[in-house]
């Protein structure tokens, strides 16, 4: 069962594609990670599916279904910056949202708003700090009853005890079925509650994945070269390879399945010393993003 | 139950395999007996701070190797078939093998023959295991 379906998405400014061209399947009960540098078009995809802003291209299904009132009170979402009103208190936004969404319960956001420090429901938002101000739009997002969490950059500006407090709502939401899909340029955060991931780069995406079968599948294997011009030509077809690095007698493999198999080929052309790497999610989100370097240049080179 | 896993969430381990792996090395240890429950999926997951469907994925690997057993609206087990030391023992066999494999892959990868892991190998026997007189 798929909760939300983002097909063709496409959103140009002038001649420039902050989306270009996106398709993303994301299961019913997941926990999807959006990763990517700063203006990879991240905040544009969230305001393009709620249709805050009128994609150029391309279709967005809520559960198989186009956006509708129906839908809107099934999906919460926290944007990238704060849209609570500056001159309103905290306890006139309860209200506020308590008149906007029938599935919203006040007792619920009062006692995450505890939780999260803010006990003084009479402050207005503009005497809130930058943090209190996502934990208070964090806060009333998850105290509505939904069946899917759309949260740009939910921890920015909190602390550890905060950052951590909303993962494990996340998680819980999770545990109960609700899809949530969340950015965060805190890859920690994304490697622990989530379970997919995407990496969008330049309106792209350039990887997407279950987070523990990317990290299963991808290694580097690395060994040392008899000397600087030895010649590793020998690798250049092999397929399990999708990036060599080298530096002076060191060589690098960068490898998506049987890294041992790919270690005993190194080794059958003469690399010592060969060691199987795990990586990290942090390793992987920057070897997707970074410029690609690819195999046949590296031969050329050597 | 108290808390007995701990997992890094960070490093290139499938968090998965980590939960997989801390179950069996429980389990042959006897902190987790034979007919144990386990904690809910759920609560695992808000302890360790890591995603459901992940411990979610480990349970069922778990159940798919025997290890636990799901009885539907109680809960995961600790399997108690037969012998009551036939999942601790199967569970640490599994632990030790991944140890033996592991180790024996770093010995190649740093360029020892077969003789030379032997030698080391039986050294360690004689030190941790040896034979009665």
């Amino acid at each position: 069962m798929t909760a939300l379906t983002i097909a063709g998405l496409r959103k140009n400014y002038g001649s420039v594609a902050a989306v270009d061209g996106i398709d993303l399947e994301i299961p019913k009960g997941c926990v999807f990670g959006l990763l990517g540098p700063n203006g990879a078009g991240k905040s544009t995809t969230f305001k393009c599916v709620l249709g805050l802003i009128r994609a150029s291209a391309g279709r967005v299904l809520f559960a198989g279904a186009p956006f509708s009132p129906a839908a809107l009170e099934r999906t919460a979402y926290v944007p990238e910056r704060s849209v609570l009103y500056d001159w309103m208190s905290v306890r006139e936004h309860i209200g506020y949202m308590k008149n906007s969404f029938t599935g919203f319960d006040p007792e619920r956001a009062r006692e995450l708003l505890a939780q999260f420090g803010v006990g003084d429901e009479s402050k207005r938002v503009r005497a809130l700090s930058k943090g209190m101000r996502t934990a208070v739009a964090v806060a009333l997002a998850f105290a509505r009853r939904v069946d899917l969490l759309l949260l740009d950059e939910p921890t920015s500006g909190l602390d550890p005890v905060n950052q951590r407090s909303v993962l494990n709502l996340i998680i819980n939401e999770a545990a109960q079925g609700t899809t949530v899909v969340f950015s965060s340029h805190q890859i920690g955060q994304v490697e622990r509650a989530a379970d997919r991931i995407a990496v969008m780069q330049r309106g792209r995406i350039v990887l997407e994945g279950i987070v523990d079968d990317l990290k299963a599948g991808r290694k580097i294997v690395e060994g040392i070269l008899p000397s600087d011009d030895f010649s590793v030509n020998g690798l250049a077809s092999d397929a399990r390879i999708v990036r060599l690095e080298r530096n002076g007698r060191i060589l690098r493999a960068f490898v998506t399945e049987q890294p041992d198999d790919v270690a005993a080929h190194m080794s059958a052309l003469g690399a010592q010393g060969l060691r199987v790497v795990d990586l990290s999610l942090e390793d992987i989100f920057l070897d997707a993003v970074a410029p690609k370097v690819t195999t046949a240049s590296v031969v050329e080179e050597a | 139950m108290p808390v007995i896993f701990t997992v890094d969430p960070r490093g290139g381990i499938p968090i998965y395999l980590q939960i997989v792996e801390q179950v069996k090395r429980s389990v042959a240890l006897g902190l987790l007996a034979p007919g144990e429950q386990l904690p809910t999926v759920k609560q695992l997951a808000l302890d360790l701070t890591v995603n459901p469907n992940t411990v979610a994925r480990a349970y069922r690997d778990l159940e798919r190797e025997s290890v636990i057993e799901t009885a539907s609206g109680r809960g995961s087990f600790v399997r108690a078939n037969g012998s009551a030391d036939a999942a601790s023992i199967a569970a640490g066999r599994d632990v030790a093998r991944g140890e033996i494999e592991s180790a024996v892959r770093t010995a190649k990868s740093l360029g020892l023959g077969r003789d030379a892991v032997t030698e080391l190998f039986q050294k360690s026997l004689d030190r941790w295991l040896p034979e009665e007189a």
